[in-house]
């Protein structure tokens, strides 16, 4: 990664870009936007043409006619010959997927319309998009200058790794834009772009055809500028899907329907005119992790907290306490058992079948050993970033340091999932016998002591310049995940809303519910945000 | 020839070769062996499970790994595992989940195979040995375990000078590995288990058990120690690749001479992995133990756990055939059949229960005779399995009807018989139709065309008389020849003979 493609570049221009039009944007809207704003905000990396547009057909669905983004690492097939699913790395620069992956299927079956594949951290290893061969998406929210000086304004991040996706739906490219979540990938950016970023529970959403980090993480996320947007997208594309065995049966979410519908308030919430009543949220109570009060957290990110707080407590919500005493293991767990699996996953980048081929220089008499062959091939092909990980990941799975890396992250996860079931009301329906129980309970007028949702900062500030950190430690910047992580450990939802704003810069709170119980999570949401 | 074989299987007993003849030297031996499923479609693909098809032909998404497609378990496969843990008398394991065991090479298309490290699907389980084997003793072999994984891609070597060419046919075939324990004493164990084995797994329909095309592959762990000391407590190395019961014998006998050899002269034996060798009749080194591969065994995290119920089992459980053992006891009581023609029938898939099919209404014995002789000289000759043949039973039994009521010669079921087995559909009775095959059983016609016959050969009739036996097989070949083959052979030899003794009287 070269830094020198990041123009310092004055951004008045853009600084009109937080004042949103209300309708949202049509095709030919973002078309436009799109012509207009991508040239300096880098958030779309192939897009599709008018005329291409013109010729797709066009379903009759809730969706139709909303222009979505797609982040690269996920596979879509089309007529162009641009449109890749390169992952921002150089391995599949020139990829072309042979097969459309499920999530994008049932976004066109909806009606809604590809505009393009959207910019990100390679192979969503990163949280600022800085890690992409198409240089880095910018934000489009910009500060105010600190100084008189213009060469001390630089360009904020997007976040990542769903950066390009953040930045085109915050700029209005698109209407709503598909993100992955390994770690925060979706809701990171969102916080920092200032647009709703939902991760869905693990398996909701089919991961057919998402290219994989750490396959026991990965989610596809949706971003939007309103929780409704989300909801309506999540409608479409959190269905069953028999290729990935991973993916929620119908089964399963049945029964998750029949426990997260039976407290009292459920009924009341996702009936229509909720949002007049004068405490629509009563009955529901909140958790506040006192875990999640780091060190780290600036004043800006624990004032937003607060009032959102006060917001959903003066909405009817009750707010309670609550402890993971395990949360602050998360961070090393998420990246030994992500950077093991990304190691197994990036694998098959070897140039053998497909994607970028390199031969070894004529260093030897014959260049036979295949073994070489790869070597040049990935040290080429893969970025620095995702050569670290890589290295990581085989180190933490090997004989002599499984031992003390991966299965105690592996230990560590498992104890996370079940402080995190130890505090939600709702039991989890992975562990029957507790479901079963507790909805039987329920049926006979128990209360369960648990909350219904946790509520917690997104980011432990607003996003950062895009040059900070040139020199800085890498680990340091992992710590920008310490918020988003745990729910990818548990596989529960989480969903980052916009709250406000410092220094012109957006702030993000999150929401987290029990593993499936996502629709009631984003009808919580849609009261959170200012 | 076959007593004196018999004789010599039986000598080596308990502690063959080195236990005796090297100074109270023993072996241990433990057996992997990867059996290829009859399932028809991969393990973790929908792709035709055909490897030998047009290279790169039965290709899916994740058999090529695509990025992006995933692997999605083919419950056929797990059904054939688990057919054979029960055939060995082992356990089907309530949970079991697949790992990934990680390398770099172009025969691994993911970068790593998809395997059972930590949870297998059966463990347990054991086959026993004995008389039927050629031993003068009987013990159990234990199975240590037994998991499901996939196959490696075929890369084609020389073909092109410079190239290395990958057919993923292969890729992503379900087999089974099974893990004995260290049970094996001898080389002579080691083979008669690998073939009992091979007997088993055909029989229950798991697998062909071909070593020759690889459908069954072989690896031993050969260990040696001195007699009285703990049997576990040699180095062992590691041979790779056996591909026949000879082999697997000659390699292990080697090995066992190699250790002992290096023991003997004060050296120590290494950990390591070797292969054999088989014009030399010596083992070589291919992995020393530092060179030994780190495979960052992992869970694989595209592929929840397998949970199987005991009601599944139990279904299983009752689809499962009668096991061998059972089997020939069955066919010798009920049948009355050669110990000869139950082996032959036990061992091609399938050929039992097509020889009973045919048995019931008719003599077991003739029915016996045609499957084991004609039958199977046929599949011989195509280099055919019974399973493969379009030959039905009742075209079969048809056929055999036919020729015990005399309606068609021995000559003719038989040329009908390779008509059948070349994919001829219509049947007997069509086919006599046909031809105009009619049973010549008018003797006064035979006898008129014999005497025709006798008349132009009065050499080899006086022949005859002056006792030259071998003038009749003439006579009657010539006469059977002027029939067209219509006639019944016993008919026309018997006719010529009366006609021969009454020209001998006059």
């Amino acid at each position: 990664m070269s830094f020198s493609r990041i123009p310092r570049r004055l951004v008045h221009h853009r600084c009109c870009l937080t004042t949103h039009s209300n309708s949202p944007p049509t095709v030919d809207s973002a078309l436009e936007t799109i012509s207009q704003r991508n040239p300096s905000l880098n958030a779309f990396v192939t897009s599709r043409v008018p005329a291409e547009l013109a010729e797709t057909a066009v379903a009759d669905g809730p969706l139709k006619g909303w222009p979505v983004g797609i982040k690269a690492n996920i596979a879509t097939v089309s007529n162009s010959d641009t449109d890749v699913t390169s992952c921002g790395s150089h391995a599949l620069q020139s990829y072309k997927s042979p097969f459309q992956a499920t999530v994008v299927d049932a976004l066109e079956r909806a009606g809604a319309v590809v505009m393009g594949k959207t910019n990100m951290d390679e192979f969503g290893m990163g949280s600022k998009n800085t890690y992409s061969i198409y240089g880095p998406a910018r934000n489009p929210h910009t500060s105010e200058p600190q100084d008189k000086d213009p060469c001390q304004i630089y360009d904020r991040s997007p976040g990542g790794s769903s950066g390009g996706s953040a930045a085109a739906v915050a700029s209005n490219m698109c209407r709503a834009a598909l993100g992955s979540d390994t770690g925060g990938s979706v809701r990171l950016p969102a916080a920092w772009c200032g647009i709703v970023g939902f991760k869905p529970s693990y398996g909701r959403i089919s991961r057919y055809g998402l290219v994989p980090y750490g396959s026991s993480l990965d989610t596809v996320g949706i971003m939007a500028r309103s929780v409704q947007d989300v909801q309506q997208v999540f409608q479409a594309v959190s269905r069953p899907d028999t290729r990935d065995m991973t993916c929620m049966t119908e089964l399963l979410r049945s029964r998750i329907n029949m426990g997260s519908q039976s407290r009292p308030w459920a009924a009341r919430l996702l009936s229509q005119n909720d949002m007049e009543a004068e405490k629509p949220l009563a009955g529901i109570r909140i958790g506040i992790p006192r875990e999640c009060w780091v060190e780290e957290l600036s004043a800006s990110a624990l004032d937003a907290w607060k009032q959102g707080a006060e917001r959903l407590s003066a909405l009817g919500c009750e707010i309670v306490a609550v402890s993971l005493p395990h949360l602050s293991n998360a961070l090393p767990a998420y990246y030994t058992l992500a950077l093991a699996e990304a190691s197994s996953n990036l694998a098959r980048y070897d140039g053998v079948r497909y994607g970028l081929r390199k031969e070894p220089g004529n260093r030897g008499p014959k260049n036979l050993d295949a073994s070489r062959k790869y070597a040049e091939t990935r040290s080429q092909g893969l970025g620095a970033e995702v050569q670290r990980r890589i290295l990581l990941g085989t180190y933490v799975m090997s004989d002599a340091a499984c031992r003390h890396f991966y299965l105690p992250s592996q230990r560590i996860r498992r104890v996370i999932q079940t402080e995190f079931d130890s505090v939600f009301a709702l039991p989890n329906a992975l562990s029957s016998e507790a479901f079963e129980k507790t909805l039987l309970d329920w049926a006979s007028g128990g209360r369960s002591a648990g909350v219904d949702a946790l509520l917690f900062p997104t980011a432990t500030d607003t996003a950062p310049p895009l040059l900070e950190g040139r020199e800085e430690n890498t680990a340091a910047s992992y710590v920008n995940d310490v918020m988003t992580v745990p729910a990818n450990l548990a596989g529960i939802p989480a969903i980052s809303v916009p709250v406000g704003h410092k220094d012109r810069m957006p702030i993000g709170l999150q929401l987290a519910a029990q593993y499936g119980d996502d629709e009631l999570l984003l009808q919580i949401a849609r009261y959170l945000g200012a | 020839m076959r007593q004196l074989e018999k004789l010599l299987r039986r000598l080596p007993a308990r502690g063959f070769g080195y236990s005796t003849a090297s100074g109270g030297w023993r072996s241990t031996v433990g057996l992997e062996l990867h059996v290829q499923l009859l399932a028809k479609q991969k393990l973790f693909s929908a792709a035709s499970a055909k490897w030998n098809d047009g290279p790169n032909t039965n290709v899916y998404m994740v058999d090529a790994s695509i990025p992006g497609s995933l692997p999605r378990l083919n419950p056929h496969c797990v059904q054939l595992a688990a057919r054979a843990i029960l055939g060995l008398k082992g356990q089907v394991q309530p949970v079991s989940s697949f790992d990934r065991k990680h390398y770099f090479y172009l025969d691994q298309p993911l970068g790593y195979q998809i395997t059972q490290q930590f949870f297998p699907i059966g463990k347990g389980g054991f086959i026993e040995l004995g008389q039927a084997e050629g031993l003068g003793y009987s013990k159990k072999v234990h199975i240590h375990q037994l998991q499901l994984e996939q196959d490696t891609a075929k890369s084609i070597h020389d073909v092109y000078p410079g190239h290395v060419l990958a057919d993923l046919n292969r890729a992503g075939v379900g087999l089974i590995e099974i893990v004995t324990r260290p049970d094996i004493e001898t080389a002579e164990e080691a083979a008669q288990f690998v073939r009992k084995m091979q007997v088993l797994l055909r029989h229950i329909g798991v697998s062909n058990c071909n070593m020759e095309d690889g459908s069954m592959r072989c690896d031993v762990n050969v260990s040696v120690y001195r007699d009285g000391n703990d049997r576990l407590s040699g180095t062992r190395c590691e041979l790779k690749n056996l591909n026949s019961l000879k082999v697997i014998r000659s390699a292990i006998d080697a090995e066992v001479s190699r250790q002992v050899g290096l023991l003997t002269a004060g050296k120590e034996v290494e950990q390591e992995t070797r292969g054999f060798d088989a014009r030399s009749g010596t083992t070589f080194l291919t992995r020393s133990k530092e060179a030994a591969p780190d495979y960052r065994y992992m869970p694989d995290p595209d592929i929840p756990e397998v949970h199987i119920s005991r009601n599944w089992v139990e279904e299983v459980q009752r689809t499962l055939p009668e096991l061998p053992e059972m089997t020939r006891e069955r066919l010798k009581k009920q049948y009355n059949l050669t110990k000869e023609d139950i082996e032959t029938m036990i061992n091609e898939p399938g050929c039992v229960s097509f020889f009973e099919q045919l048995a019931t209404t008719r003599d077991p014995k003739r029915v016996a005779s045609w499957v084991t002789s004609e039958v199977f000289g046929q599949l011989s000759y195509r280099a055919q399995r019974l399973a493969d043949s379009p030959l039905t039973v009742a075209q079969l039994g048809e056929l055999l009807d036919s020729l015990a009521n005399n309606a068609i010669t021995s000559a003719q079921a038989k040329q009908l018989l390779i008509e059948f087995m070349d994919g001829e559909t219509r049947s007997t009775a069509e086919l006599i139709k046909a031809y105009g095959w009619k049973v010549l059983d008018d003797d006064s016609l035979i006898r008129q065309i014999a005497k025709d016959i006798l008349d132009k050969h009065p050499k080899e009739v006086s022949g005859y008389l002056k006792g030259q036996a071998r003038r009749l097989n003439f006579l009657i070949g010539k006469t059977m020849q002027a029939t067209k083959g219509q006639a019944r052979p016993q008919d026309v030899s018997r006719i010529v003979k009366e006609l021969l003794e009454s020209a001998s009287a006059d």
